[in-house]
């Protein structure tokens, strides 16, 4: 799994789309197979109860359980729904563009992605371990310290060098013309506080992988491993 | 590639100034790293609302 990527590429894909994207459903699609899953993944207390999956990696990316959230067709599917029930195509493309990318990104751990649901084929690049069945921090210290950070870091560089992407300008002219949700929400809401909520994913990306990183080897020492699957200090999940 | 004018760069400071508070308490609480909502709900006060009313007041 990613952790910051998932923030920091929709800026990307906006910025070098040749289509007109609709920066709202681009972010949620990008959340949503996570929304879906990671709650379950890490566990959840409900009162007395914890909720948790008994094989999170199976319940995450796996079939059965719903792995199928990681795959092209569930970001088709949500894609017709915006666009045939709802009657919007550019939400629904836009969403799937960022629920593919999900998918693609998250290939990149040691279980992979089922990306040709219901061909229930993992592809996996096996570059970092996958560790969310050892709990959020262990999972946490072990994504901090593998390639996964280092992927994640390539975003954030390429976010500062893309700057312009941010600036209130390119707001106006790309983000907030692309879309009927800004100046529908701009009649309750100034444009500088929508400003700042276009900006927030990046700020939330980039701020909790240096809180992460700090959190991971300064306050609590774990080695750093970028060597190819690794930190092999963590019990990695496979497919 | 283009340079940031001077009202960019404090808008960049601002943001800095921002992050710097939310990656202190992330790493003091990182229960505070765990939503996207939160770190929005964060951002809109730090940088837009309490500028803001500081605006106002003075």
């Amino acid at each position: 799994m990613s952790w910051a990527a998932h923030d920091l590429e929709p800026y990307a894909i906006q910025k070098h789309s040749r289509l007109k994207i609709a920066f709202v459903p681009l972010l949620l699609g990008s959340y949503a197979p996570d929304l879906m899953t990671k709650w379950y993944v890490y566990g959840i207390h409900l009162g007395p109860w914890k909720l948790k999956a008994s094989d999170p990696a199976q319940f995450h990316r796996g079939w059965p359980g719903l792995g199928f959230t990681h795959s092209f067709i569930y970001g088709a599917v949500i894609c017709l729904i915006f666009w045939k029930v709802l009657g919007s195509k550019n939400w629904g493309v836009s969403f799937m563009i960022g629920q593919w990318a999900h998918a693609l990104t998250d290939t990149g751990d040691t279980v992979g992605t089922m990306l040709l649901f219901p061909w229930t084929h993992h592809f996996s690049v096996g570059a970092w371990a996958y560790a969310g069945q050892t709990g959020r921090n262990t999972d946490a210290a072990a994504y901090f310290s593998g390639l996964g950070s280092m992927w994640d870091l390539v975003w954030i560089v390429y976010g500062f060098y893309s700057w312009q992407v941010l600036t209130r300008s390119y707001f106006e002219a790309r983000v907030f013309t692309a879309d009927r949700f800004w100046p529908a929400v701009n009649k309750v809401v100034p444009m500088t506080a929508l400003l700042v909520i276009y900006r927030a994913a990046f700020f939330y990306g980039t701020s909790r992988w240096i809180a992460w990183t700090i959190w991971a080897h300064v306050v609590h020492h774990y080695p750093y491993d970028l060597s190819w699957g690794g930190p092999h200090w963590v019990h990695a999940a496979h497919s | 590639m283009k340079r940031p004018d001077r009202r960019q760069l404090n808008t960049l400071l601002a943001y800095a100034a921002a992050a710097a508070i939310y990656i202190t308490i992330g790493v003091l609480t990182t229960d505070f790293l765990l939503s996207v909502f939160v770190a929005c709900a964060f951002l809109l006060l730090t940088v837009w609302l309490v500028p803001a009313i500081v605006r106002r007041i003075t």
